[in-house]
């Protein structure tokens, strides 16, 4: 069976500045000016003509293999696909089934599975949210306590999953289930497909302190699923859930976001006429060389990934400086506004239009989900720096 | 140079440099501050001349060298200077544009039978290359050097490399410690090795003594300081991972309410906090040196990633510093105790060549982009 589009060029062969040329040229000319660097995450309605745009292209999966109709990129192109992406400050759609559901089916799925759900993942049919968290599973997320049991040749799901990235744009969920409760916690844990269609579900968004609905909680009661819906073995989903690539996981370290987010304060702060402050100078001085040097160690990580080497528990810092170097920029933007700080949405500041508030919000998530910076900070206090338990 | 030859490099430097604090504590405060003996070993492994190009005899090793060694000097506790005399001085020297002051000077250099250091600050340490304290007036057969130069590294070297503005502009000059005119005080660093303030009153030099003149000076000077504020932070990341292996150590085996104290989140993540300060020094040391190494990198950005990666190390040795020896209570404060000789070293070479927050302003002004 062939997957979705073939390819224009085989584009490992082309030189790694040629490629660069290529994909930025098509996202300038492209992609819409209205929404680089969006406030928030856009919803479906919004960018999918982008995005259906890239099915068609054959660019939707960058990141699969070229037999699953996937880009089939090497990681050095990869990593020049993202940069550019982020460069041109394309925000993500409710893309799980990309850059989750693809890559875990192709490893860890049997073929039917792979037959029946990567298709419509390429063609966005399937847009698919992520079920991790529960109310009481956030930080501890192997304590989680949504159950499924079989019946017959169905899984029966009962229980919720809460921080639900934009579940009301997608039409599928795949979960963690606890299907053993009688095991250790990380032991009895099973890797399930749901379609959101499904009777006995129900999606409540969650209205954030900025005022969006990216967030929504999943509530599940005697829910169904057939059984060929498990991925790997029962009982072994947890280690399905812990095996990220190496990509995913430099890539909330990059520097790109805090490159955007010290060019916007440096706007601001050149309009309201605060480098000729030196205060306001040593400190923006300060966030520069951050965003620098976290440009240099992220060029590490991506060597080692070039390379085809794996990423070393390590790489938590790129998540802690690259997010917490936003963070500070954040701050410092609202600072910088004195009293438009308190404004919400577009203010007029000093003749510009500026969304103050828009970096400060988006930087407080990113150092809460994908394992909180604490999280992160106890692998490496345990992994790295070998300190005692 | 290949990484093959670089890790090569640092194999040899890790088995000739090792810790030993009671050496150092026996240096401080000694006449010269180092072991001249050990000096003349420096030599004979051919660090001395990293960064002399092949044509006069060197290694031309370049920056990714002789970071190698500065770091593993730092990481040992060397009082010996390095950085100040084999890569500024001799950097200095090699890139003015007399070649018979070069032929002249360089060996003793390189063979470590005599040391070098570079004057060219003024009273308030300023980092101007151009607010030199020292002012040149024609005389007979040459200048006659007036003003104070003062942070000359290396209190008891044999020469001084003096920067000098005359009615032309900058130059530079080779004079002997012995020289008329010349009076040298040492100042005690925090470390207890000793930088010198030099006092010239009317001091001759002959033209013979410019290693360059104005059209070459400046760009011979910063080329040296460029280099000395890489090396500089690469020492300062040697350490660091010492510093912070000493601290790891302890929390491992300190125990207090019945548990290592290292078991305690609070200080997990302080330790973790400043691991990631030493890893983002250690990267912007590694990039400073490829840009330095690269002779495609314009100048400007060579100086904007020097002075990037030494506010870096000095900003994050001495909050390392502190937070080691905060983590180790009292005892950390003693003299006893290794600690206090790597934090006294991360205060003398944080505010040498400028500190983190002064290394901000030039990386500010040459980085661009900020200006109101």
């Amino acid at each position: 069976m062939s997957y979705g589009v073939k390819q224009e060029r085989d584009w490992n062969a082309l030189a790694d500045e040629e490629f660069r040329a290529i994909v930025r040229e098509d996202f300038e000319t492209h992609y819409p000016k209205s929404q680089r660097f969006p406030p928030r995450r856009l919803r479906w309605s919004e960018n999918k003509d982008w995005y259906l745009r890239m099915a068609e292209k054959g660019w939707i999966a960058y990141n699969w293999p070229l037999e699953y109709g996937g880009m089939g990129l090497a990681p050095k192109k990869l990593l020049i696909f993202l940069e550019e992406q982020e460069r041109c400050g394309i925000v993500r759609f409710q893309d799980h089934g990309i850059i989750m559901v693809g890559p875990i089916l192709i490893r860890f799925g049997t073929e039917a599975q792979r037959r029946t759900y990567l298709p419509p993942i390429l063609s966005c049919e399937h847009l698919w949210c992520q079920g991790y968290s529960e109310p009481d599973a956030g930080s501890d997320l192997a304590s989680l306590r949504t159950r499924a049991h079989l019946e017959g040749d169905e899984f029966v799901i009962n229980g919720s999953k809460i921080w639900t990235t934009l579940a009301i744009d997608a039409n599928h969920i795949f979960l963690l289930a606890r299907t053993d409760p009688a095991a250790k916690k990380q032991e009895g844990i099973s890797f399930l497909l749901v379609d959101m269609a499904s009777p006995g579900i129900t999606v409540r968004p969650i209205r954030d302190m900025a005022g969006h609905e990216e967030l929504c909680e999943v509530f599940f009661d005697n829910v169904r699923t057939s059984r060929d819906n498990l991925v790997g073995e029962l009982n072994r989903g947890w280690t399905i859930a812990k095996s990220l690539l190496g990509i995913e996981r430099i890539h909330v370290g990059s520097p790109k976001l805090p490159e955007y987010g010290l060019s916007v304060l440096a706007s601001l702060a050149r309009a309201r006429g605060l480098m000729a402050d030196p205060v306001f100078r040593d400190r923006y001085l300060q966030l520069k060389l951050d965003v620098a040097h976290l440009a240099d160690i992220y060029s590490e990580f991506t060597a080692i990934v070039e390379r085809g080497e794996a990423l070393g528990p390590e790489v938590s810092l790129l998540k802690i400086w690259a997010t917490e170097t936003f963070q500070r920029i954040a701050d410092l933007h609202v600072e910088a506004a004195g009293a438009c700080g308190g404004l919400s949405g577009d203010v007029a500041v000093e003749g510009a239009t500026i969304n103050v508030l828009a970096p400060y919000y988006k930087a407080r998530t990113p150092t809460i989900y994908g394992g909180s910076n604490e999280i992160q900070r106890n692998i490496l206090a345990k992994q790295v720096l070998d300190l005692p338990s | 140079m290949s990484d093959e030859t670089l890790s090569m490099l640092a194999d040899s430097a890790e088995a000739f440099a090792r810790p030993d604090a009671r050496r150092v504590r026996a240096l401080r405060d000694t006449e010269t501050g180092f072991d001249p003996g050990l000096w003349t070993r420096i030599a004979d492994q051919g660090w001395l001349s990293i960064l002399v190009p092949e044509s006069m005899d060197g290694l031309g090793l370049g920056m990714a060298a002789a970071a190698v060694i500065a770091q593993r000097l730092g990481y040992a506790l060397y009082p010996e200077p390095y950085v100040a005399s084999g890569v500024m001085a001799i950097r200095c020297l090699a890139s003015g544009d007399d070649e018979t002051l070069q032929r002249r000077h360089l060996p003793g250099l390189m063979s470590g039978e005599r040391i070098a250091a570079v004057a060219w600050q003024g009273e308030s340490g300023d980092l101007d290359i151009g607010a030199c304290g020292v002012t040149a007036a024609p005389s007979a057969d040459g200048a006659a050097l007036s003003g104070t130069c003062r942070f000359v590294p290396v209190a008891f070297a044999d020469a001084f490399i003096v920067a000098a503005r005359g009615a032309d502009g900058l130059s530079l000059y080779w004079v002997e410690r012995g020289a008329a005119g010349l009076a040298c005080a040492p100042e005690r660093c925090a470390d207890g090795t000793h930088s010198a303030r030099l006092a010239l009153s009317g001091l001759r030099v002959p033209d013979s003594a410019r290693i360059a003149g104005p059209s070459r000076a400046g760009t011979s000077l910063q080329c040296a300081i460029d280099a000395a504020l890489v090396a500089t932070a690469a020492e300062l990341v040697g350490i660091m991972n010492r510093a912070l292996e000493l601290t790891l150590e302890y929390l491992r085996t300190r125990k207090q309410f019945g548990r290592a104290i290292g078991s305690f989140q609070a200080l997990q993540h302080r330790a973790v906090d400043i691991w990631i300060q030493k890893e983002l020094s250690r990267a912007a040391v590694a990039a400073a040196v490829r840009a330095l190494d690269d002779p495609k990198t314009d100048a400007r950005t060579q100086s904007a990633a020097a002075s990037g990666a030494k506010a870096r190390a000095a900003q994050a040795a001495l909050a390392l510093c502190r937070e080691a020896l905060q983590m180790h209570g009292a005892i950390g404060y003693t003299d006893e105790y290794d600690l206090g000789l790597y934090y006294n070293r991360a205060l003398t070479l944080s505010a040498w060549l400028g500190n983190a927050a002064e290394q901000r302003r030039r990386y500010g002004e040459l980085a661009g982009g900020e200006q109101p």
